[in-house]
């Protein structure tokens, strides 16, 4: 599969984001996971600059790359991409201990904040999918392992319990709807998200290319036009060809989520 | 007339207790129709160029600073005043040193002659409420946020502080149900909001009970009559009173 040999050849690209983190004059490499969240993979941030801080100079943690604050309820590798997908690595961003832009970002005073924001999204994503019934379902235990595996990393833990949130009737031919997030740069509004069947009702499976379509057509080409806007999942351009069942199936957040960002080509 | 036409239509559509999008717009819009009429200060905020958008209300509230037990020591109850009416014109009657915080309680008659004690160590408070749709459960979903009269915004903390303690147990008790922040997904700033994946549940026995009895139902008013008075959004009964007897929330006698 195509996926698999992209993979292969550049795990990097798909699984992680090369990160600098500053905070002036200090600096810290990291290499952050693209499926995770900032405050989850960051308390190695905390404690090395801790060392050099007061105790009484230290706020909420938060996360800015070039003046824009960065939303940390976003997958690490959505933050990515959508504000530096064409720089050169690696991502240099800064960290700040006070000032806290309350307009701007949520309060994440714990992981247990970052956990029930991620099971709200695996809860709306099975709305969408199976009514809620498969989630409903589960147990608690169920619904923890599916976090323990996404904090500590453990792909087997969290793929036992993701499968079944991944299953449909066959004769259905695919979710109900498609859990989606479409990005753009450009625009006020933080994201496009509405229904979206995956099979159209003369049964033909609808693709990417279909749902850009009807949500955001401005992001294609059109024939003879140059191409403006790159769109991206897990920092890869998948062909507008793919079927919207097999991307949400294969190349969903663990959050069971589509994250599709749509930035401009670069000029230079 | 074509108020009543367009309450069958939602009535006639409420197979389940799930809404779509259309059925979400025309809710609000009949809401909206009822809120100029009785001044209740709802307005209706299209996302440009398209017919998405989302019903908007501010209201001042005024919350005791420490709100405690439903009673206190000598036994009163306290219920959460509306400081302004819909106009945002000040009552007159309230004391101006309430809003300070000094140490005397204010005794205030209602229409109906009974009297409504406020403590007036109590803060004023500034709310902003957004009603928007949310797809992924076909339901309404209400957001929120506070601002203290010099515009600092209300923390997680501040916030539950100023729900009536016997919500703030329900609500406790139930954390699906619970008010948590979240990104508002047209604006992308900052609020709290209920979650809507019990809306179904409890919009379910709402409807099944006002269908039983044959009424006209706008599901995103009951909704809101359920959900509003938890973070101090009153939903008065007027919205109810058939259309030839509208009275403005401000006057005491009909029209």
């Amino acid at each position: 599969m195509l996926l698999h040999r992209l993979v292969a050849v550049s795990p990097m690209l798909l699984c992680a984001c090369f990160c600098l983190v500053s905070f002036p004059p200090n600096l810290l490499q990291l290499l952050l996971p693209r499926v995770s969240y900032l405050p989850v993979v960051t308390d190695k941030v905390k404690k090395h600059f801790l060392k050099v801080m007061r105790p009484e100079d230290v706020e909420e943690m938060w996360f800015e790359y070039e003046g824009t604050p960065l939303k940390w309820h976003y997958p690490i590798g959505v933050l990515f991409d959508l504000h530096a997908s064409n720089t050169v690595l690696p991502w240099n961003i800064t960290v700040h201990f006070k000032n806290f832009p309350d307009q701007d970002l949520l309060h994440c005073p714990s992981n247990s904040i970052v956990e029930a924001h991620f099971m709200s999204s695996i809860k709306e994503a099975d709305s969408l999918k199976h009514k809620s019934q498969v989630v409903n379902d589960m147990q608690k235990k169920d619904h923890k392992q599916l976090w323990m595996g996404l904090q500590n990393d453990k792909f087997d833990q969290f793929w036992a319990m993701n499968r079944k949130l991944m299953e449909y009737p066959t004769e259905d031919g695919g979710f109900r709807y498609i859990p989606f997030r479409i990005y753009q740069t450009l625009s006020d509004r933080p994201f496009i998200q509405k229904l979206f069947r995956p099979v159209s009702p003369d049964c033909n499976a609808h693709t990417l290319g279909d749902l850009l379509k009807e949500m955001y057509p401005d992001a294609l080409t059109n024939d003879g036009e140059q191409k403006r806007y790159q769109v991206l999942i897990h920092g890869i351009e998948p062909l507008l060809e793919t079927p919207l069942q097999w991307l949400s199936e294969h190349l969903s957040h663990p959050d069971n989520f589509l994250h599709i960002c749509v930035v401009p080509v670069p000029t230079d | 007339m074509w108020f009543s036409v367009c309450v069958s239509l939602i009535l006639s559509d409420m197979s389940c207790s799930v809404l779509d999008e259309q059925q979400f717009r025309q809710g609000c819009q009949l809401l909206l129709q009822r809120s100029d009429q009785l001044g209740d200060g709802w307005s209706w905020e299209a996302v440009q160029g398209s017919e998405e958008g989302y019903l908007r209300k501010t209201a001042r509230r005024s919350v005791p600073s420490d709100w405690g037990p439903l009673h206190d020591q000598e036994g009163f109850s306290f219920h959460p005043q509306t400081l302004c009416d819909s106009t945002g014109h000040e009552k007159e009657e309230q004391d101006p040193a309430a809003s300070t915080g000094s140490d005397f309680l204010s005794a205030e008659e209602q229409d109906d002659g009974s009297y409504t004690v406020t403590d007036s160590s109590s803060r004023v408070v500034q709310y902003e409420y957004h009603i928007l749709f949310s797809c992924s459960y076909g339901a309404p979903v209400l957001y929120f946020r506070a601002f203290t009269l010099e515009g600092k915004s209300l923390a997680l903390e501040e916030m539950w502080s100023t729900i009536h303690p016997n919500y703030r147990l329900r609500l406790q008790n139930c954390p699906l149900s619970a008010i948590s922040q979240q990104e508002h997904p047209l604006l992308g700033q900052p609020f709290f909001f209920l979650h809507p994946c019990r809306t179904e549940e409890f919009m379910g026995l709402v409807l099944q009970a006002v269908q039983d009895q044959g009424r006209p139902v706008n599901y995103v008013l009951s909704w809101l009559s359920v959900v509003g008075p938890v973070v101090g959004l009153d939903v008065p009964l007027q919205y109810c009173t058939p259309l030839h007897s509208a009275v403005s929330l401000n006057s005491t006698k009909p029209d």
